[in-house]
């Protein structure tokens, strides 16, 4: 096998320990959990006779009301169309994706920094092994996560009678795909970054930008701010892994499989160019403290 | 000094409301728009700041040039025009270009809509020029004639009812005097009333009066437009783009979902495939229809130029009933019923909790007389947990796919204690993992 | 084993190493030394692949070195200064050697790391978490750690700094002992009493050049131009060191309890002429013997521009 492979192995499975040893990974899980809850019980105490209406839960009033008022009534519509769990699944799945992906970034950064790195690279291993290690950690675990939510989503959606709906399914998948490329953005942070500071900044910093394309797309406001949102979408949409996510999701709405698995192709893709740029940065940069 | 106090506080309060926001009045160039929605006609107008007008491509719209005035109506948050104070129109031509495409002149021309009677709703038509005088003077002459007839229905009625009373008041007379009445009462039985004269029936919508503007009918695609004055200048504000879409999708199925005891407040399932979640407290009366996809931001701005949108969704939009159609019920327990529009009449219950009930029309028993309140499907709803799937058949029995829909009756508690408990598994696991991982070490 | 050549390090403007050559041969303890910022570092991690060299060669295993050839890797181990601050300090001792062992592929681990757990006499602490581990405890797991794939080089940069006296004599003899079975080591450190009894060559690196490489007695003579006489007196009259300085061949001559300390030119036998100045002043040497130049005085003698920075490390120290 690959000795660059192996290591990334080797020390992704420690990675994965060290994080199912630290509490703020079963913290993130319950909270994602807990998010799920109110959502699922938010959405049976909003209906009906005549359905589903959000007007009928303080929570979902709130939230429903916010999003008619950024994204239209439309969106909001679709959203719910299935079921409470396609919402309920991005916003359970965003605990653990901001744990891991931030504290994949900040280790990452302190490990460069205490000579961690080094010590692993005067092995069979260099800087690329290592951020490999990191994302492997991440998908692993990300991996738990998806199967974590599903399963209590299952236990929610049999209990209250509620389907999980196609576009939930569909969500499963996508959801992977799209974290994996985040994570890759996360580990092109802390390599090009000097201090895990920085590397958190500048990575948030990535995460925000993308939302805030992904947000302007969806967003019903006109004038100034969508204008710039177009613009920024022209400019760096394509860099975004939510883009894509969008451009998978429309395909599922609209029926066309071809979208969605050409989504996730280009997912994928982005995920190994954005690697790779690590790997040519932590070339170029090298991994002393 | 009170008195001096209360003078200066309603000075105030006077100074306040002359200040207050008061809709400014502008004079402005507009385009009256006249635009087809894929379902009727609706109007709206493109004020001067303005920048894109969206039309459906394929369709005739109607353009008018104007002066109008124009305010912001902050309570609804719209543009309004205030044609009562100033509502002239403009004459000149139209110029239509793209790039890749030499500027078309067009000049204001004659038209007419309306929609005929079918089996479906939608048979839109358009008359031009001399046609639409044609169109609309024939339609007229309808209405004419159907004038003409309801005063001869209104003669002929007032004459029954003058042969009857006097009938009748023979009779009386004749009983009276102990004289035989057989000949008149087998005349009373014989007499009937004269029928009352049906409205012309070929239309749904009858042709509108005949009215002169810009006819646009383009294919999907980005043009720009502005209006000549007739000596040749390019009025000011009226360089604009047109954004000529179509539809993404058609022929999808919505249903309008009439729930028992709300019949006033429908909702719309839109979504094909979406899943209706009820609380079994009452029957459903559904109504099936045909929709087709937009982009939901052209849609809007098509609808209302100054309204809002999201360019990146599509939204499905109700066009017409589905005629002569069917549904097909499956309940979980496998047994398939199958339904049909039926009229139901909404009856209000006696007694103080001064609610209703749909029950079935009865043309020929409580109800003689009277109209349906709705025509729909019912949808019995089991008061407990359960899933019902229901397909819809066309008027040729062919089912239609996208009117697939599952209706729920979800619980009302559910297990939430549960759920909730469940939630903190993680935290239990954790538990568990350290103290395992702790007690290694001290092994 | 270890060939450099024309090695060649520059930070911008700055030249850490300045045409660095070394060959050092299989079964060899080498010493690099030099003060801190003569390049010493740079010259380990350039070796490692960590650094890229500006110009030069570098042949390790008889080949020209290939940093990305990370199987090459698998023959080097390495211990650095300091064990990274804050690191793996969840796991044990053993899950932490497994991981590395793991990672270098070592056949039969367990084994391994027991029998060398045992040498360092870290076996009572195998399933103690590391970062409960003492500076000392955690250099020697380092030790372990770096010999766990039975490399044929070891790097050891400052391996025994900051360990007790006993620790630092188990880390010696581990040396020693690897080094019996053929292995080749390279260290780099300051504390030069120590590389004096490990050593079997050294080099003395300043300012990013080699100011002088060889075997350790060698070096000591060539390099130092000065030897000590110690001669042992019953007592020492106070005014007799500075009588002795007035002696045309001595460099030097202080007292040390009841011993005159004499510093002499290295050439020539002056012992019998400071017996017979002793004997004439009624003094008695009880015993004469001769005292080499040590490494630390060899290293000021030839670095001497850099003995202000050298005094500058004692006094740190």
């Amino acid at each position: 096998m690959n000795l660059r492979i192996h290591a990334a192995r080797v020390i992704a499975r420690r990675k994965t320990l060290e994080t199912v040893l630290n509490p703020g990974f079963y913290i993130a899980q319950t909270a994602g959990l807990l998010l799920g809850y109110i959502l699922i019980t938010g959405f049976t105490g909003a209906i009906d006779s005549s359905g589903f209406s959000f007007e009928l839960n303080p929570v979902y009033d709130f939230v429903g009301r916010a999003m008619v008022g950024a994204f239209g009534r439309t969106f909001v519509d679709k959203l719910f169309s299935e079921g409470p769990f396609l919402l309920a699944l991005y916003i359970s799945f965003l605990p653990s994706f901001f744990y891991l992906s931030i504290n994949s970034v900040f280790r990452f950064s302190f490990e460069k920094k205490v000579g961690a790195i080094e010590l692993i690279s005067y092995g069979p291993a260099d800087g690329t092994s290592c951020f490999l290690a990191s994302y492997v950690k991440d998908i692993l675990l990300t991996l738990l996560t998806i199967a974590i939510l599903f399963i209590y989503f299952a236990v929610a959606a049999f209990n209250n009678n509620i389907v999980l709906g196609s576009r939930f399914l569909y969500s499963v998948p996508l959801i992977l795909f799209t974290s994996s490329a985040l994570y890759a953005y996360g580990i092109l942070a802390a390599v090009a970054t000097d201090n895990a500071v920085s590397a958190i900044s500048l990575y948030m910093g990535i995460v925000i930008f993308f939302l805030i394309i992904l947000m302007g797309t969806f967003s019903i406001v006109s004038g100034y701010v969508s204008t710039l949102s177009g613009v920024f979408t022209r400019i760096a949409g394509w860099l975004s892994p939510l883009f894509y996510w969008n451009l998978s999701l429309t395909g599922v709405e609209s029926g066309k499989a071809g979208f969605f698995i050409t989504g996730i192709v280009i997912l994928s893709v982005l995920t190994g160019i954005v690697l790779f740029a690590s790997h040519l940065i932590v070339g170029v940069k090298g991994v002393r403290k | 000094m009170k008195g001096k106090a209360a003078g200066f506080i309603l000075a105030f309060c006077v100074t306040l409301f002359a200040f207050a926001d008061v809709p400014v009045r502008k004079e402005e160039f507009i385009y009256s728009i006249l635009a087809f929605n894929g379902r009727d006609y609706s109007g709206t107008f493109a004020r001067e700041e303005a920048d894109t007008i969206y039309l459906i491509a394929g369709v005739d719209n109607f353009l008018t040039a104007k002066k109008t005035f124009v305010y912001f109506w902050p309570i609804t948050g719209e543009w309004r025009t205030d044609t009562q104070g100033l509502d002239q129109e403009m004459s000149g031509t139209l110029e239509v270009y793209s790039d890749k495409e030499q500027p078309v002149k067009l000049t204001p021309e004659k038209y007419t809509y309306y929609n005929v009677r079918g089996v479906y709703e939608l048979n839109w038509n358009v008359a031009k020029g001399k046609e639409a005088d044609k169109v609309r003077s024939h339609y007229e002459d309808l209405v004419d004639e159907y004038w003409k007839a309801i005063s001869e229905y209104y003669n002929k009625r007032a004459e029954y009812e003058s042969r009857l009373d006097k009938i009748t008041g023979e009779i009386t007379e004749r009983r009276k005097r102990g004289e035989d009445v057989t000949s008149l009462l087998e005349e009373l039985k014989t007499m009937k009333p004269p029928a009352r004269p049906q409205p012309p029936e070929e239309y749904t919508v009858p042709p509108v009066p005949v009215k002169s503007g810009f006819i646009i009918n383009l294919p999907v695609g980005e043009y720009r437009i502005r209006f000549l004055t007739p000596d040749g200048f390019i009025m000011q504000g009226s360089e604009k783009k047109i954004v000529v879409f179509e539809k993404r999708r058609e022929g999808g199925i919505g249903y309008e979902i009439i729930p028992g005891d709300k019949w006033t407040r429908p909702s719309e399932s839109k979504t094909p495939h979406s899943v209706l979640y009820v609380d079994g407290t009452t029957d459903l009366y559904l109504r099936p229809f045909y929709q087709d996809e937009f982009n939901d931001l052209y849609y809007e701005k098509m609808r209302r130029n100054d309204s809002r949108g999201n360019p990146n969704l599509m939204k499905w939009v109700r066009m017409q009933q589905v005629p002569e159609a069917r549904i097909e019920m499956s309940p979980m327990d496998g047994n398939i019923t199958t339904v049909t529009e039926e009229p139901f009449y909404v009856e209000q219950v006696q007694g103080a909790s001064l609610g209703y009930r749909i029950v079935p029309f009865d043309a020929e028993g409580k109800h003689e007389g009277r109209e349906p309140s709705i025509r729909a499907f019912h949808i019995p709803i089991e008061r407990e947990r359960g899933v019902l799937k229901i397909s819809l058949f066309d008027r040729e029995g062919k089912q239609i796919l996208s009117g697939k829909r599952q209706i729920r009756v979800i619980p009302g508690a559910g297990f939430k204690t549960g759920l909730f408990l469940l939630a903190f598994v993680p935290l239990l696991v954790m538990g568990v993992v350290l103290f395992f991982r702790r007690k290694r070490y001290s092994d | 084993m270890i060939k450099t050549r024309g090695l060649v390090k520059k930070y911008g403007s700055f030249t850490a190493v300045d045409g660095v050559d070394l060959n050092i041969p299989t079964g060899e303890i080498y010493g690099l030394l030099g003060p801190n910022g003569a390049g010493k570092t740079s010259t380990i991690m350039m070796l490692l692949g960590i650094v890229k060299p500006t110009r030069g060669d570098i042949f390790l295993f008889g080949e020209p070195y290939n940093p990305k050839r990370l199987d090459l890797r698998k023959r080097i181990g390495v211990v650095p200064e300091n064990h990274p601050h804050g690191m793996w300090s969840w796991m044990t001792a053993y899950e932490y050697l497994e991981m590395f062992a793991e990672l270098f592929e070592v056949k039969d681990k367990e084994r391994r790391i027991e029998k060398l757990l045992s040498q360092v006499r870290l076996s009572e602490v195998i399933n103690k978490k590391i970062g409960e581990f003492s500076r000392g405890m955690l250099q020697k797991l380092s030790f372990v750690r770096a010999l766990l794939h039975d490399p044929d080089i070891l790097f050891l940069d400052e391996p025994i700094s900051g360990l007790d006296p006993l620790g630092i004599k188990q880390i010696r003899d581990l040396i020693l002992e690897e080094n019996r079975e053929g292995r080749t080591i390279f260290i780099s450190s300051h504390l030069l009493s120590e590389m004096e009894k490990i050593c079997h060559r050294v080099a003395i690196i300043s300012r990013g050049r080699l100011m002088a490489e060889d075997r350790m007695e060698s070096l000591l003579n060539n390099l130092s131009r000065e030897r000590k006489i110690l001669i042992d007196l019953e007592s020492i009259p106070s005014e007799l060191p500075d009588e002795v300085k007035r002696l045309s061949y001595v460099l030097d001559c202080r007292g040390d309890g009841n011993t005159l300390v004499i510093t002499v030119p290295r050439e020539g036998d002056y012992r019998k002429g400071l017996s017979e100045f002793l004997i004439k002043k009624n003094l008695i040497p009880l015993s004469i013997k001769e005292q080499m130049v040590s490494l630390e005085e060899a290293f000021v003698t030839i670095t001497k521009e850099n003995v202000e920075m050298l005094a500058a490390m004692g006094e740190s120290r």
